[in-house]
């Protein structure tokens, strides 16, 4: 098959959850398909701002054609138009113009589809919530599949999106919770979908281990892996963590380890360690030391370090106000939720201080992941999925 | 073996009834109610207060007796409007365009408090409903448990 994957940025130093997971769902599509990835020419999200060249280029088995960004983003003018889009009853006119602020403006890519769309067999978009969807879908909608990565935040339930659902022939959601999220906001039947959440390939049998010491970090510390910023809930993770290490409860000398972007100020305290980015054997020796990962995002489509946790066996403490990590933790039976403060130190103290059962629960984890989301599954299920979908189904 | 898997869901049963007491005890030496001296209201008033906020929207009969959700919902954000026929989308421009940018400060200073007010208002409402509805089974019973005892006194 022909196929192409429209995603908002594209490559291997560009982080972020969809893209990264646009990018190893076509690298693997592309054992046997010939698939061309339709992308803007832009590196980060907050400016949009071009850093690839544009054209064609080669990116290991796919090929990748890149469009010019019109205009960096505008985040006063976001804001403006967001408030005006999430606060009321505004007009389509005004949600359309949402889209045109959030970006990446890439209107040579919507051209493209809308000249060459017909050439592909399938075209895979990634995220509802970018322009070159939003644009771009309506106009290859009778081989358009979407990867929604939906989340439960105000933009799924602004009007115009309603619409846009009820487009494409096909879905690819990651989570049961994601499909149950998008069908609740669809006024009308969704077309078939199936869910493939992410594969993972089986963690190395050794490590090479770095000094931990050396970072100021001891046995026993739970680990936060992501980027840091209040979004993802880390200013409440580190309001609850504040708490415990105050209440009569706590374990001694545990630390809260952080390893990821900061995007917002952290508290300097001895029991918090900040890493910033970090190595990737950093990354590894610190899941395979960790006593437990903390996940304390209120918004998930899937959480794709929990995956990695659970493939290293480490159990998780997620938060339970998000559907989907709950919905994961109880499928896996990998770990503990929370949704108070007192539940946070609570099945901390649990875990922290029964390593038998926390040990159980991360295996548990990794069998999970071992039924799951090994590669061969997930691709199984993505293969079987554009076949029976769309112009020449069989 | 399926009967060695540790189920999460029932661990954390477990792990919030081990809460419960030193909760319950704190709250006690904080003058809490002197009814958490039984620790079977404290269980039943956890219990409740926690499907409520497990999900607090779920209440809907009180806001049918507020009247139209614009009559009485807090709405935070500011609303652009103009009667004037004529004129009325350069006033909504100025609006939107001058006036809102310099009174953001003021609005993202209240705003905050006010999505605060909102959250704990639905949760209140919640409570109340939930609590009615505990009420209105209870009276079921004991009509029921009256009825039944009726015959016997005869």
């Amino acid at each position: 098959m022909k196929l192409a994957c429209v995603v908002q940025r594209f490559g291997a130093d560009v982080t972020g959850g969809s893209e990264r997971h646009c990018r190893v769902i076509a690298e693997q599509l592309a054992a046997h398909h010939d698939v061309t990835i339709l992308t803007s020419c832009a590196q980060d999200y907050v400016t949009w701002r071009n850093v690839y060249p544009a054209g064609a280029s080669r990116a290991g088995p796919v090929t990748v054609l890149r469009f010019p960004v019109l205009r960096q983003r505008n985040l006063e003018r976001l804001a403006d138009i967001s408030q005006v889009v999430f606060t009321t009853e505004s007009s389509p006119e005004e949600q359309e113009r949402w889209f045109v602020e959030n970006g990446p403006e890439v209107p040579q890519l919507v051209d493209h589809l809308r000249e060459h769309g017909a050439e592909y067999d399938r075209i895979l978009f990634w995220t509802y919530r970018y322009y070159q969807t939003f644009f771009g879908l309506p106009l290859v909608a009778d081989r358009a599949i979407l990867v929604p990565t939906a989340e439960e935040d105000p933009l799924i339930w602004v009007d115009i999106i309603d619409q846009l659902f009820s487009l494409p022939i096909g879905y690819l959601f990651l989570t049961p919770e994601e499909a149950e999220l998008v069908r609740a906001r669809s006024s009308r039947p969704l077309a078939p979908s199936t869910v493939i959440g992410f594969g993972v390939d089986p963690a190395p049998a050794h490590v090479t281990e770095v000094d931990l010491s050396a970072a100021g970090i001891s046995d026993p510390f739970i680990l936060y892996l992501g980027r840091i910023e209040p979004n993802k809930g880390c200013e409440t993770l580190l309001e609850y963590f504040g708490e415990y290490l105050d209440s009569a409860s706590a374990v001694n000398h545990v630390q809260l380890v952080m390893a990821g972007f900061p995007n917002m100020p952290i508290p300097s305290h001895p029991s918090i360690k900040c890493l910033g980015v970090v190595s990737d054997a950093m990354r590894e020796t610190l899941l395979a030391r960790a006593r437990l990962l903390v996940v304390p995002s209120p918004f998930e489509s899937l959480s794709i370090v929990l995956l990695e946790a659970w493939n290293q066996g480490l159990p998780a403490l997620v938060n339970g106000r998000c559907a989907v990590l709950q919905g994961q933790v109880v499928r896996a039976n990998g770990g503990l939720s929370y949704r108070y403060a007192n539940e946070f130190a609570a099945s901390l103290t649990y875990l922290l201080t029964h390593p038998d059962v926390a040990r159980r629960l991360g295996q548990q984890g990794l069998a999970y992941i071992e039924q799951e989301y090994r590669w061969p599954h997930v691709m199984r299920k993505v293969e079987a999925f554009l076949t029976v979908s769309g112009p020449g189904a069989v | 073996m399926a009967d060695d898997i540790i189920r999460v869901e029932s661990l954390r049963r477990d792990i919030e009834q081990d809460m419960r007491d030193p909760l319950r005890r704190r709250l006690l030496g904080r003058g809490g109610s002197p009814e958490y001296q039984d620790r079977d209201v404290f269980r039943s008033v956890d219990g409740l207060l926690r499907r409520v906020f497990d999900s607090p929207e779920s209440y809907a009969l009180l806001p049918e007796f507020l009247g139209p959700e614009s009559d009485w919902r807090l709405q935070p954000d500011f609303r652009f409007t103009s009667h004037r026929r004529v004129g009325g989308p350069f006033v909504l421009f100025v609006k939107r365009r001058i006036l809102l940018p310099l009174t953001r400060w003021l609005y993202d200073y209240t705003v905050d408090n006010f999505q605060r007010q909102d959250r704990f208002n639905g949760t209140l409402i919640a409570c109340i409903e939930e609590l009615a509805i505990e009420n209105a089974r209870l009276r079921r019973d004991l009509e029921r448990l009256g009825q039944r005892l009726t015959p016997l006194a005869k």
